[in-house]
């Protein structure tokens, strides 16, 4: 018998049921009726609420009030802060302007020796300060992964409130799951060492996020 | 290689021993415990910030996890299915020998001389490194924890924070020695540069493994989907870097839906570090699409029983809700006293003192269901709900039915049962036990050392009785 006959055989005995053809169309039902367990109350302005958990989960954020703002905050923040100014960008926002901003940025995935990454998002949620990305050929997950900074546009619109909304917002707009879904809440953090929390463990030592829209 | 082979939950009593007398790590356990206890406490008050409470999310929580394990032959099926549907190949292990006969056939067939493992406890349960090493490929713990393990030659100590036994000096002697430079002395101020100094070795390890191993805090059975749950982003990176991804969970880890994982991460992260979100949750379907540039070209789910579905309709049940946060040892009080190791297999803490025998044997881990205070505390922060102390007591109840308990504790049970049960001897025997007790008492009402049973005093004086019994006090005050 093969150890997937076996375990199932297992399993079978176990749940100590018949029916299966019933229990699966059961189980069909309960999954199309996408259920919601309890539900937070996020009281006031989306976008308000998701700059104070992002920022509390050490992220920095940047409000700009349109789209064309948005290369000039970019090359304003890495000045201030040192960082260099040349880096990957996923395809979805290559087109802004950022050469005139000076900012040298490559639409491509991103290898071992860039230190900046910037990149869009799905959407974002509320609730816990969130950046929902999807992986793609315009959005490889590397970009958000391997530079040492991090920067991600948020579009006020697309802040949602919940992980259940944005799910939503997946199904409608896409249909199906891409090959990776990542939820992003910062920097990369470990706190292996005597529970010291550093920032910076494997992936972004810093994310900072520019809300277009507010 | 059965479970129990490689377990040392036998010595318990021996290994507690030793764990109580190193400074060591009671130093760093007791630094540990009040952030564990009071980041969960925290992350818990907080859910009333948005109109939610603990009590009925973890009773949701509870009833997702007892839908599929109520018909998980048709979740598992569903999962399958699915997985399979979007390029995945699903393969099964009875247990962990064939875990690692799975894991090193796919790496022959691609070629992997090196594999980057993200934290995996069920690789734990297979010793999948040894099997992996003694294949020719190299294993590479990532998470930080793990790595620092890994670099001692020894095994995690927590579920969730598998270096928390090991002091700062610790590991500063262990990464000067794999990095080959001189030791420094370190304060805490350093561990950001050490992180750093890991952060560089590892990188080069994400980029040139083969093949990342991962486990699955969930497996979505709707989309065929793998749930990451990380902080660090080494979770991330063998997933999106290297060209093979295998999976390797235990078959009770399937969630129905996108909506009930959403429920579950509002106590998951919470219960563990008391954070409202890990840094990272990722959704991994499938393999690499048309025109990707990065994501695995082969994802294979290991789905692993090794003792899982004995479980399924047995009195255990329960405990096949876990979601594996660690809050049950976060909050022991026995844990903290020992740290992981004394438990002497993969899973520590109260969770382990049922999983451990349920695994391994019930005869092959004999002191682990009595390693408890009955007080609750793991019960009481449990996201799911699990009776941890009431499955304890169930696991002794069957060692005394199964006869596994030493003679004496049989017999003297058998005697008191046969004392209580004549009431005027009973009362006798008492009168005389408490004057004989108090004859042995010094002038403070105390007993130094108690003849009897010198171990009951080894550690802390007995309060004798004070003269008259209960069952006196209580005629006297009935003629009053």
């Amino acid at each position: 018998m093969t150890a997937r006959d076996e375990i199932l055989g297992r399993v079978r005995a176990g749940v100590g049921k018949e029916d299966f053809a019933a229990r699966r169309a059961a189980a069909e039902a309960y999954m199309a009726a996408r259920r919601r367990g309890p539900q937070p109350v996020i009281g006031g302005e989306l976008a308000t609420r998701f700059r104070a958990k992002a920022e509390s989960l050490s992220s920095t954020v940047e409000a700009v009030a349109e789209a064309g703002e948005v290369p000039a905050a970019v090359a304003r923040h890495l000045q201030q802060h040192g960082l260099p100014s040349s880096g990957v960008v996923t395809s979805d926002v290559a087109a802004f302007d950022w050469a005139s901003s000076g900012l040298q940025l490559s639409p491509r995935p991103a290898v071992d020796s860039d230190l900046l990454g910037i990149s869009g998002c799905f959407c974002a949620v509320a609730e816990t300060g969130t950046l929902m990305l999807l992986s793609g050929p315009e959005t490889p997950a590397s970009v958000s992964l391997l530079p040492e900074t991090h920067i991600a546009l948020v579009e006020v619109s697309r802040i949602v409130a919940t992980m259940e909304d944005a799910f939503a917002l997946l199904r409608s707009e896409r249909g199906s799951l891409p090959r990776a879904v990542n939820f992003i809440s910062g920097p990369s953090r470990t706190g292996d060492i005597e529970q010291t929390i550093v920032l910076g463990a494997h992936g972004p030592c810093r994310v900072h996020l520019i809300l277009i829209g507010a | 290689m059965r479970a129990a082979e490689h377990s040392q939950a036998m010595h318990f009593q021996a290994r507690a021993g030793e764990k109580v007398r190193n400074p060591v790590l009671q130093r760093a356990l007791q630094k540990a415990k009040p952030l564990f206890v009071g980041k969960r406490a925290k992350g818990i008050a907080a859910l009333a910030e948005d109109g939610l409470a603990f009590e009925p999310l973890r009773a949701a929580c509870e009833e997702i996890r007892n839908r599929v394990l109520a018909d998980l032959d048709v979740w598992l099926a569903i999962f399958e299915e699915r997985a399979k549907a979007t390029g995945a190949e699903v393969l099964w292990a009875r247990d962990g020998d064939e875990i690692c006969d799975l894991v090193i056939d796919v790496a022959r067939r691609h070629g992997v001389t090196k594999a980057a493992k993200s934290k995996s406890m069920l690789s734990e349960e297979a010793h999948l490194n040894e099997a992996l090493a003694a294949a020719g490929i190299r294993p590479v713990e990532t998470d930080l924890g793990e790595y620092i393990v890994q670099l001692a030659g020894e095994t995690p100590s927590h579920i969730i924070a598998p270096a928390v036994h090991k002091t700062i000096d610790e590991v500063e002697a262990l990464f000067a020695q794999e990095h080959g430079r001189p030791p420094e002395p370190r304060t805490s101020a350093d561990i950001p540069a050490m992180t750093r100094e890991a952060r560089q070795v590892l990188r080069q390890h994400f980029l040139s493994a083969e093949m990342g191993i991962t486990g699955a805090n969930f497996l979505i059975a709707e989309t065929g989907t793998a749930s990451l749950v990380t902080n660090e982003g080494n979770g991330r990176m063998v997933t999106t870097l290297p060209k093979v991804h295998v999976v390797i969970t235990g078959i009770e880890k399937i969630v129905p839906t996108l909506e009930d994982f959403a429920t579950l991460m509002r106590l998951l992260p919470r219960s563990a570090t008391g954070q409202t979100i890990s840094n990272y949750v990722s959704l991994l379907t499938g393999t690499k699409r048309p025109g990707e540039y990065d994501g695995p070209e082969k994802t294979v789910f290991i789905l692993v029983d090794n003792g899982r579905a004995a479980l399924l309709g047995s009195a255990y049940q329960d405990m096949l809700r876990c979601i594996r946060c660690g809050a049950c040892m976060n909050h022991c009080p026995v844990y903290f006293s020992l740290g992981g190791h004394a438990y002497g297999w993969v899973y520590p803490g109260p969770m382990g003192s049922v999983l451990t025998p349920l695994y391994t044997g019930i005869e092959n881990a004999l002191d682990l269901p009595h390693a408890s205070t009955g007080c609750n505390q793991c019960g009481s922060v449990c996201p799911v709900r699990i009776p941890l102390p009431k499955l304890m007591h169930r696991l002794r109840e069957e060692q005394v039915e199964r006869g596994l308990r030493p003679w004496s504790e049989s017999f003297g049970l058998k005697a008191w049962a046969w004392l209580a049960g004549k009431p005027k001897l009973y009362r006798w025997f008492a009168r005389r036990a408490s004057r004989y007790l108090n004859w042995l008492a010094d002038d403070s009402g105390r007993i130094r050392v108690f003849g009897l049973a010198p171990g009951w005093t080894a550690g802390r004086d007995l309060a004798a009785p004070q003269g008259k019994t209960f069952h006196e006090l209580y005629a006297a005050r009935k003629r009053a």
